[in-house]
């Protein structure tokens, strides 16, 4: 299967939503020598408008709930949400504090959950890739 | 500057104090291998004497440092610990003191120390929001964890009733919320 | 300059560990010019009620890996306070071995942090290829991690009356060889980061933190001791295997013979930290004791033992980026703990941003605030106001980050030409 609707390389945004870091960290080493997601020309950009995939990390705070669906809206489509680790996934350990707004699906759409406390770099890749697979099938879908 | 030993320690608040002071505690424990001691100071003053306290503090060392101030709701009072530490910077000298009061429900006033201890700040902020005690004279009113949004009058920290149980984020699935506070 | 100052207030979001990870910390700057003249704190964004899940709904064993993940980089500083405020406060003895094997794994956490520090502040004064290289290193340590414990970050190997799993004879060349590897790298991270002539232009009399001021503002770690302030809590106060290794408080003047309180002295505590924590490690393999590593293997007991229990406690730690402070209460028959306070070092060291930011430029505040290596998640945002004008403009992480970049390329073709 060819991947044709990405003509250039994927552009990650990363967001925190209230994490603890450690999931922040282990997508930093993904970029490093190491594991180099670079490599398949993923790149870390610095603003949500150039975007193709959103990373979001965290249980969603409340002062961060704001925040998360800005970046969402500004991100153009075609868009991808990749929630990293156990809080963003379901509130983790977490899970019932007065300050959560609930999990990243709670408020906006989620294509591929990533589990783990923090999750390795080679989960976090093969997520992305499970990502660009599933825009590809039903970018399609659509043709 | 002199280094005291833990009972001349409790000794010169004993002095400095008078009446005001009410108990305290020494605890002592041996560590690793070598056995040398792990010791913390617990001094329990009078509220009315509190700023005396601080004072005499600064006396024992110059700059003290403050880890944090931490309070616990104990029913009808609010327990408030300042936790200094005296002697750093010289090997296996330094003691923790922790100074204790208890504050009435009904009055939860307390000076700031910032003016001795600009550092101070912070943590008066954090009692101040989570807890609800008033911090008579700080400098900067303002929230510092909790969002500004959240409602007056909910104190995270208290079990009496006024925390935040109301607020317990219920995830999607599950009928309520398990634990909980104290009913 | 004009008379009358031209007020603008920007507000910056800034990402403290990179630019592109944009975690919450919001920097209201004031400035007159180029200038710094006034700065805010404010914190709050990644407020997750720990405290409150440990009083009202965890036993305290849960609470230590709760503990764990009030930040993934100082992941054992957090249960390492905590164990020994539960052991203070419930009256616990440590087996010797524990204490040693705790004091391995702390130390391999210092390495990892200083490491991951390291890059960052490469980054953040332009030189990326540095922040990459930096990052390869630190993965000999993670290996090392991940074949004593089970995992990069988060390594569970904290219990109240000891330590999980046990460092066994087998697995003492491993450790070896990884800090061999160290040893030899240190001399060539030394002169990428000390001897180059750019970084020291931008890092020299940049974000100076006076000595007086750092002991009024209670600041801890690298911070204050690269300010003259010898305060490290491994050297001051007995706890774990520390107290049988005299360790010295390591302050910049060991290496440059002075004391200036700039971030260029606080890359040199951390640099000298590093080689610090490899022969301490090393002195601990040589003087591990034999025996149990934990006083209480059965979790039920244990549980039923803390219920019982009664009293207060302390517990101190010096994390990779200052002291680490937790208190505990425990009620006798109560299942949870009663009073449980946390305080994360960059809780103290943010009371130290105004100063260290104030009368610098903008394109200085990436790296300024980037040295006392805040852990946002550890304590909250920070907003930085600065109030000259009232028109309000939006300068984002990255323009900020741009600014800085710019500063270094200025410097270096001044350099060459």
């Amino acid at each position: 299967m060819s991947l044709n609707s990405f003509k250039r390389a994927l552009w990650v945004y990363h967001l925190n939503t209230g994490s603890c870091n450690g999931c922040d960290i282990e997508i930093l080493a993904a970029l490093t020598p190491r594991y180099d997601i670079e490599r398949f020309g993923m790149v870390l950009v610095g603003s949500p408008r150039h975007a193709d995939v959103l990373l979001v990390t965290g249980p969603v705070t409340r002062q961060m709930e704001p925040r998360l669906k800005r970046v969402y809206e500004q991100t153009p489509d075609p868009k991808l949400v990749i929630v990293v680790g156990a809080c963003g996934s379901e509130g983790g350990v977490f899970y019932e504090s007065y300050n959560l707004v609930g999990p990243v699906d709670q408020i906006i759409p989620v294509d591929v959950y990533v589990p783990g406390c923090p999750p390795r770099p080679e989960a976090i890749i093969e997520a992305v890739v499970k990502a660009w697979v599933k825009l590809e099938k039903a970018a399609q879908r659509v043709a | 500057m002199e280094m005291l030993s833990p009972e001349e320690i409790v000794e010169s608040f004993k002095t400095a104090l008078a009446s005001d002071f009410t108990d305290s505690k020494i605890y002592q424990k041996e560590v690793a291998i070598r056995k040398n001691l792990f010791t913390s100071i617990w001094i329990y003053v009078k509220r009315e004497a509190f700023r005396k306290a601080v004072e005499h503090v600064c006396e024992l060392q110059k700059y003290p440092h403050l880890s944090v101030i931490s309070s616990s709701d104990r029913g009808d009072i609010v327990e408030l610990i300042y936790h200094f530490t005296i002697y750093y910077g010289h090997n296996l000298k330094e003691l923790s003191l922790g100074l204790c009061m208890d504050l009435p429900k009904e009055d939860l006033k307390i000076p700031t120390i910032t003016d001795v201890v600009p550092g101070a700040l912070f943590t008066e902020r954090e009692t101040q929001e989570m807890m609800g005690v008033e911090i008579v004279g700080i400098p900067d009113n303002r929230r510092l964890f909790l969002p500004d949004d959240f409602p007056q009058g909910v104190y995270p920290w208290r079990k009496d009733g006024r925390g935040p149980h109301d607020m317990l984020r219920v995830l999607p699935g599950r009928r309520g919320v398990r634990g909980g506070q104290n009913e | 300059m004009s008379e009358t100052k031209t007020k603008t207030s920007y507000t910056i979001p800034i990402g403290p560990i990179h630019p592109a990870v944009h975690e919450a910390i919001r920097l209201d700057l004031g400035v007159d010019g180029e200038e710094i003249v006034d700065v805010d704190v404010v914190v709050g964004q990644v407020h997750r009620g720990i405290e409150w899940i440990g009083m009202n709904r965890n036993n305290p064993v849960q609470s230590i890996y709760l503990a764990e993940r009030v930040c993934g980089i100082c992941s054992t500083s957090h249960p390492f306070a905590f164990v020994q405020a539960v052991e203070h406060a419930a009256d616990i003895e440590v087996p010797e071995r524990a204490e040693y094997i705790r004091v391995i794994i702390a130390e391999l956490e210092r390495i990892h942090s200083h490491l991951l520090w390291a890059g960052v502040a490469a980054h953040e004064v332009g030189f990326d290829s540095v922040f990459y290289l930096v990052w390869r290193v630190r993965e000999k340590v993670m290996d090392l991690m991940e074949y004593l414990t089970g995992n990069r970050n988060s390594k569970a190997m904290f219990q109240i009356g000891g330590v999980r799993r046990d460092i066994t004879e087998e697995q003492f060349p491993r450790i070896k060889e990884t800090l061999e590897y160290y040893r030899a790298v240190f001399s060539q991270l030394k002169t990428v980061f000390l001897d180059d002539i750019t970084v020291r232009m931008r890092t020299r009399n940049v974000g100076i933190l006076k000595t007086e001021d750092a002991l009024k503002l209670l600041a801890c770690g690298p911070t204050t001791r690269a300010s003259g302030v010898p305060k490290d809590v491994r050297q001051d106060q007995a706890y774990g295997a520390y107290a049988d290794l005299e360790i010295k408080a390591i302050t910049p003047d060991v290496l440059t013979g002075t004391v200036v309180g700039d971030v260029y002295d606080r890359i040199v505590v951390r640099l000298l930290e590093v080689k610090q924590s490899v022969e301490i490690i090393e002195r601990c393999l040589a003087e591990m004791p034999p025996g149990a590593i934990l006083t209480e293997p059965k979790i039920a007991k244990l549980l039923a033992m803390l219920k019982r229990a009664e009293g207060e406690g302390v517990g101190r730690h010096e994390a990779p980026r200052g002291e680490c402070f937790h208190y505990v209460r425990l009620e006798a028959g109560e299942e949870t703990l009663t009073t449980w306070k946390i305080r994360a070092p960059t809780y103290a060291n943010l009371m130290s941003i105004p100063t260290i930011l104030k009368g610098g430029q903008i394109a200085d505040v990436p790296i300024a605030f980037a040295s006392i290596d805040p852990c946002i998640s550890c304590t909250n945002r920070a907003i930085v106001v600065d109030i000259k004008t009232n028109e309000k403009s939006f300068l984002s992480g990255e323009e900020l980050h741009k600014l800085s970049i710019e500063k270094t390329r200025r410097l270096k073709a001044g350099l060459d030409s």
